[in-house]
Formats: C-alpha cells, structure tokens, sequence
C-alpha cells in the first residue's frame, strides 16, 4: 500500500536546531528512501507564512493570506512510501527526522480502482 | 515555479454521497486536469483516504540531546494517535501539483479547480531544491 508520510513541525524550533547535523540526518534519510520505499525522496514546501488560501462561497472567491488551518506545528513537507502495512509506515515515520520537531501524519493514498 | 494546491473538503459529508454521483464529480476533476496537461501545468495529483483512517506520531515528553553524530529524543516516547494532525471543520483529501510563472497564476488554477466549489484549497509553493520532479 502507498501512504503519504506529512510532516508537520515546529518552525521556529527546526530553526534552532543545529543545522548542519539536521540537514545531514535528512540527507542519509533521503538516502534510505530512494534505496528502499520506491525511490522517491521527501520534498520541501516554503513555510506556511508563504502559503494563501482561495475559498469559493457561491460566484465570490475569497483570497485569502496564510495556511487553512493554524495550528501549533505547520505543514513543512512530505514523502511518500510503500508499505506492506500500516505497522511498516509507522518504522518509515520513526526514521524521519522530524518526528523529534512535531509529527508525522501518515495517510493511505486512495487507489481510483476501488472507485469514490 | 512548482505549487501544492492542498483540497479540503468535510470528507464525513463527501462519504455520503452516493458512487454513481460521485463517478460524475470526479470526472470534472478529470477535464480539470486535462487543462492543466494542456497547458503544461501539470506535475502530479492523488486522492487521499479519508481522515479518519489516518495515525499520527508524535514524539512525548524527553529532550532533544545531540549523540554520537546525531540527534536522539532521551526519555521521551514516540506515540501512535488515531486521525490526522489537525482537528478541523474540512480535512486534506487529495492534492494537485502544478507548474506556474507565479503565485497569481497558481491562484488562478485553484480558483478554476472544481474542489474549490465545495472547500477550500490551500496554496504553497515548494522550498527552492526540494521541489517534485
């Protein structure tokens, strides 16, 4: 099964953490992914400031600065794995590096063959 | 530029509606991405399962230390929650990546998706270097 792996982390403490080491930890992260979980590596959005919000209500669409929701941690990013399970998704979220930053909502991908 | 259009959507009221109907919906979210492959704004797009099946880490308790080249969470515990991050009215339940010029332009394809009729659509560009393919 393919469950997409969100991470959801403290801005300012990922910020405050040395960055050298933390940026080489998601490097061999990476790593790991691309050899194991289907070869994709994780990817990166701007940070949640940079995000806007378009929310259509009849003929008028709203614009709106900012993130759907705010909350404690923002949405930084993602990747996505294959997994036999959901016990196996769980190991891939424990290896990331963010879980020590906030946490990591694991979620089935939706297969269209099993229709809407 | 690279752009997520995050779709939210009350996904209890979504499960309600009957296949046949719902077949018809996500069919113009099928011209809605053929559009975007016209147009050459189109990167990728999936579906999530709904929030409720969803299990969310999070590491309690303990303190960040470095060791032996890395970092460790000491005396703290990793927890498996039920449902998703965020508690809210709409939940995420599926995304499309595009390609545009600029957030204006990116806001225009949100604007014209489908999804935006019945929630709303968050719009993030990608870090520089950590873009999608």
């Amino acid at each position: 099964m393919r469950y997409m792996m969100l991470i959801h982390h403290d801005e300012t403490a990922l910020s405050q953490a040395e960055q050298k080491q933390l940026w080489a930890d998601y490097a061999a992260f990476n790593d790991a992914l691309a050899k194991a979980a289907g070869g994709e590596t994780g990817v990166r959005l701007q940070p949640a400031s940079a995000a806007t919000t378009v929310r259509a209500t009849g003929d008028r669409t709203d614009v709106i600065d900012g993130p759907y929701a705010d909350t404690k941690e923002q949405f930084a990013g993602y990747f996505f794995v294959e997994a036999a399970d959901l016990d196996e998704a769980i190991a891939w979220a424990k290896r990331c590096p963010s879980h020590r930053y906030g946490s990591i909502e694991i979620r089935p991908v939706h297969d269209p063959k099993s229709g809407w | 530029m690279k752009f997520m259009l995050m779709l939210y959507a009350d996904d209890k009221a979504g499960a309600q509606i009957p296949q046949a109907e719902m077949a018809k919906v996500m069919e113009t979210m099928s011209a809605y991405q053929a559009a975007l492959e016209k147009a050459g704004a189109f990167v990728a797009t999936s579906a999530l399962a709904p929030s409720w099946e969803a299990r969310t880490l999070r590491m309690e308790g303990g303190e960040i230390a470095g060791r032996d080249g890395t970092f460790v969470n000491q005396g703290g515990e990793l927890k498996v929650h039920d449902g998703p991050y965020a508690d809210t009215r709409e939940q995420l339940g599926g995304y499309y990546i595009i390609d545009a010029p600029g957030m204006d332009e990116a806001l225009q394809w949100a604007a014209r998706c489908p999804a935006a009729q019945w929630g709303p659509i968050e719009v993030r560009p990608y870090h520089a270097g950590y873009a999608p393919n």
